[in-house]
């Protein structure tokens, strides 16, 4: 037996020597991130680094895993590969502890554990091997599934050789080498490779800005940016707070946030894989290539970057039209197994380039402008927002006092297309008898639009505005049609001081026809899918209240591929139409074709922005239908007699 | 290089609070196109709508204090007097208030400086100045001239910056009494505005549509006859040629 389990003493030896310089390696990487601001945390001071690596086990196994396991060949790979790497790994470590090192049945253990990395490690390499998914990186990458291979495969000879004894010592032997070749290989992929997504991803989900994602929470806020900076927004690496350099190297280049992005779908020059690798590149001297899919219609860059030299421009590393591009619709975030924050980082990137440098899409320029000296992004009179009503009854909060229901109408209610909705709610609340009012020309823009093109400065102006109009009134919630104006008011607000219950038409509505305060007739109008604005489900988890909703109407439901909180954006977001950055295709011509692909006769829209984009959609399109449009509809056609409180 | 601005006292046009008006921020891109700092000059009891041009690219703003209903014309000669720049630029006519369009053309002869109106584009060549400056229907004219001069920018001029908090943040706001002066002349009638009926060029009776729209929309510009120090007889011969060719007379009687 001692001849055998000198190989076995080996391997235990190289994992000692591997971890030591593993440790080397990361702490060397991990020194750079020192280079960033104070940590940034949506929540209390900083971060709770006790709470958060006691939980990191449970985020990783519970939310991290939840990502993971919608692709699950993706799940049972890295399960098998991750899992048997580190059990296998320090089962070889404690065999070198004498009486475990002469047990055979804890080298037969050893063995199985190695065995599983081995296999996931093959499936590493079938997914790669012959040809690579577009999604995925090339590069060190492909060298991955060869490396794990070669550990997982050599410790596994190590540690048949130490059960089964003298026969198989030279295989043993051979063993050993092929796991010191593979161990080292994948310990120099820690600095820069694939493999550096293990310890930075572990630290991100320990010192991560939005911890109530863990908690079940949305947390989905943008977080409010530091007026009195000497610099606002961010300009260089040097600028991000140091928890969002770490989060930038958590990512393992698995390419899901570029297949859920509409920008790069639509051939605009936003690919979010592409800008983390980027970002994560910028504050590295020699960052290595990045051998994934680039940004499509790519705008020529000079690749310049470092620590403390600008990230944005046509001189540096990523070209303006790239931020521009996102429509913060989060969909990236939402499909990211390592729980980066793309959509932080490029509105970070935006107040940058707002506040400080001015360089604004031109298309973007009027939109900020009449935001700020005329409190309305279009720059129309706020005592025409209500015109949309002419002829309905819309009491005034100023006349009554109170209400129970204030309804905030938003922008859309200048809009033709989403005044026909808003008077369809109007009407529906009145045939419901709720004691509902408007704010009328004392309502200013929420400010969304601003805040997502990074005028940090005109948004607070605003919500400050509002809060103190709101302030002077006594209401129970507040109800809007417009689910930007839902999330600003509802999830951002409250940093500045304003605290409201938040309700959307949807889940009003839904809510009405529950209590049958509203009675309609199920009217079979043909098919219907339910388009989920971004804001409503990905930003606040309503995805439920639509669909039921709808249901009551009797209508044949079906859903799109990408629903719920997985939806595709309609492009109407972020900015996106008034930045109008060139694409091959429309982002919109891509839902409305999704959604003509279910056989769908009708579309049902539950955003004034859904609403114009996809209506802008020609050719072969579905119909456009808002839920207010369609409970009406429903409700008008059941008998006046039932009809509560006419 | 040494640009400065006129700001006015201005008001949004929709939401009528204070604002820079939109041909004044213009005016600072312009501006910004020549000189790497822009001054503004505001004179006036109040200049809060000026400051919001800090945030639009001006690097400083000097601020003449006066009392309401005192003529700013002073003040401004003034003011440049003391440090007089290479170009002054003003918007059309103030973002709110009187709104004569007059001040600009005051401020160019108290200073003895020549003034072009209506400028979209501005470039210097060795203290020569020119001007692109726009005419009705989309035609331009190029002016050149010597410097200092005064110039006032057309609405058709580059867009302005958006506002930038970090650019507002750096820039200063300089505050000097302004000089008390009464406005002279004759008292400002005030009088409901009556549109007047456009004189629109048309082609002679029975020309096909193409040749009505042609003459409706043509650019006539500069250019027809130029009779230098005519007789009165050929001067007043020429006019009712043009305004019969315009159709605005009848055709000569013949006979």
């Amino acid at each position: 037996m001692t001849a055998a389990s000198d190989p076995a003493f080996g391997l235990g030896l190289l994992v000692a020597l591997l971890a030591a310089c593993a440790a080397v390696v990361a702490a060397r990487a991990a020194l750079r991130w020192r280079i960033g601001r104070a940590a940034r945390v949506d929540r209390g001071t900083g971060v709770d680094w006790m709470a958060g690596l006691l939980a990191v086990p449970r985020r990783y196994l519970v939310d991290v895993h939840h990502v993971v396991a919608r692709d699950p060949h993706a799940a049972r790979m890295h399960a098998l590969a991750a899992g048997g790497l580190l059990a296998g790994s320090t089962l070889a470590l404690l065999g070198l502890v004498p009486p475990l090192g002469a047990s055979r049945l804890f080298w037969i253990t050893t063995a199985l554990a190695f065995l599983l990395a081995l296999v996931g490690g093959a499936m590493v390499a079938r997914r790669r091997y012959p040809r690579r998914p577009a999604r995925l990186s090339g590069g060190t990458f492909q060298r991955l599934p060869l490396l794990l291979v070669a550990y997982g495969g050599g410790a596994l000879l190590v540690a048949l050789a130490a059960t089964l004894g003298d026969p198989l010592a030279p295989l043993g032997w051979l063993g050993l080498a092929m796991a010191a070749i593979g161990g080292f290989g994948l310990v120099r992929q820690l600095a820069g490779g694939p493999m550096r997504h293990a310890f930075a991803g572990a630290l991100h989900l320990a010192a991560h800005p939005r911890p109530g994602r863990f908690e079940g929470e949305r947390a989905t806020a943008l977080m409010p940016a530091d007026l009195e900076a000497p610099r606002l927004g961010v300009a260089t690496p040097a600028d991000f707070a140091w928890n969002q350099l770490l989060g930038f190297d958590a990512c393992i280049q698995c390419g899901r946030c570029e297949v859920a992005c509409p920008a790069f779908a639509a051939g605009q020059p936003l690919n979010p894989k592409r800008l983390i690798q980027d970002l994560a590149g910028a504050f590295k001297s020699g960052p290595p290539a990045y051998a994934g899919s680039p940004y499509p219609n790519a705008r020529p860059v000079a690749g310049i970057g470092g620590p403390d030299l600008p990230i944005v421009g046509a001189g540096a590393l990523i070209h303006p039209d790239t931020i521009w591009s996102c429509t913060t619709c989060r969909a990236c975030v939402e499909e990211c197994p390592m729980m980066i924050e793309h959509v932080d980082a490029i509105v970070d990137l935006r107040r940058f380039q707002t506040m400080e440098l001015a360089a604004v899409p031109a298309g973007a320029i009027p939109t900020l402008s009449e935001s700020r000296y005329a409190e309305e992004p279009g720059g129309r009179p706020l005592s025409a927002r209500t015109d949309f009503a002419a002829g309905l009854p819309l009491p005034l909060i100023a006349d009554k006092g109170s209400c129970d229901v204030l309804l905030w109408l938003g922008a859309g209610a200048y809009e033709l297309r989403h005044g026909r909705t808003l008077r369809a709610l109007v009407e529906l609340l009145r045939r419901a008898s709720i004691d509902y009012a408007v704010l009328g020309a004392e309502e200013r823009d929420c400010g969304d639009l601003a805040r997502r093109l990074g005028d940090e400065a005109t948004f607070a102006d605003l919500a400050r505005a509002n809060i103190a109009t709101l302030s002077r009134y006594a209401f129970r919630r507040i109800l809007t049609a417009d689910p930007h104006a839902l999330h600003v008011l509802r999830n951002e607000y409250p940093a500045f001081g304003g605290h409201y219950e938040l309700i959307h038409h949807s889940a009003f509505l839904d809510e009405l026809t529950a209590e049958g305060r509203l009675n309609l007739v199920a009217m079979p109008d043909g098919r219907l899918t339910y388009h989920d604005p971004c804001y409503l489900g990905r930003y606040n988890g309503e995805t439920e209240a639509p669909r039921r909703l709808l249901d009551r109407l009797g209508l044949e439901r079906v859903e799109m591929e990408r629903h719920g909180k997985r939806a595709m954006c309609c492009g109407g977001g972020g900015g996106a139409p008034v930045s109008d950055i060139a694409g091959d295709r429309r982002i919109p011509d891509i839902r409305m074709a999704q959604a003509r692909a279910t056989g769908a006769a009708t579309v049902a829209v539950a955003c004034p922005q859904c609403a114009a984009m996809l209506e802008g959609v020609t050719g072969d399109v579905a119909q456009v239908r808002d839920l207010a449009e369609l409970v009406l509809a429903a409700v008008e056609a059941a008998p006046a007699s039932q009809g509560a409180g006419r | 290089m040494k640009a400065l601005v006129l700001l006015s006292d201005a008001r949004h046009p929709v939401s009528g609070r204070p604002a820079p008006a939109a041909t004044e921020l213009q005016a600072v891109a312009l501006a910004h196109t020549l000189a790497d700092e822009v001054n503004g000059l505001h004179a006036g009891p109040d200049a809060e709508a000026a400051r919001g041009a800090l945030g639009h690219g001006l690097t400083r703003l000097e601020h003449r204090q006066l009392t309401a209903g005192d003529d700013p014309l002073p003040s401004l000669v003034a003011a440049i007097g003391t440090a007089p720049p290479d170009l002054v630029l003003a918007g059309p006519r103030a973002g709110a208030g009187a709104q004569t369009g007059l001040l600009p053309y005051c401020l160019a002869e108290a200073l003895g400086w020549p003034i072009v109106a209506d400028a979209v584009s501005l470039a210097v060549a060795d203290g020569v100045l020119e001007v692109i400056q726009a005419l009705p229907k989309g035609a331009r004219r190029r002016w050149r001239m010597r410097l200092p001069a005064v110039i006032t920018v057309h609405p058709a001029a580059p867009a302005a910056a958006s506002f930038a908090l970090g650019v507002a943040r750096k820039g200063q706001v300089v505050e000097t009494p302004g000089l008390p002066a009464r406005i002279e002349g004759p008292p400002v009638a005030e009088r409901p505005y009556r549109p007047r009926p456009r004189l629109i060029a048309s082609a002679a009776a029975g020309a096909g549509a193409a040749e009505r729209l042609k003459a409706a929309t043509q650019a006539t510009g500069p250019g027809g006859q130029v009779m230098v120090a005519p007789p009165p007889e050929a001067a007043a011969r020429a006019i009712l040629d043009h305004l019969r060719a315009i159709g605005v007379l009848k055709p000569a009687e013949r006979g």
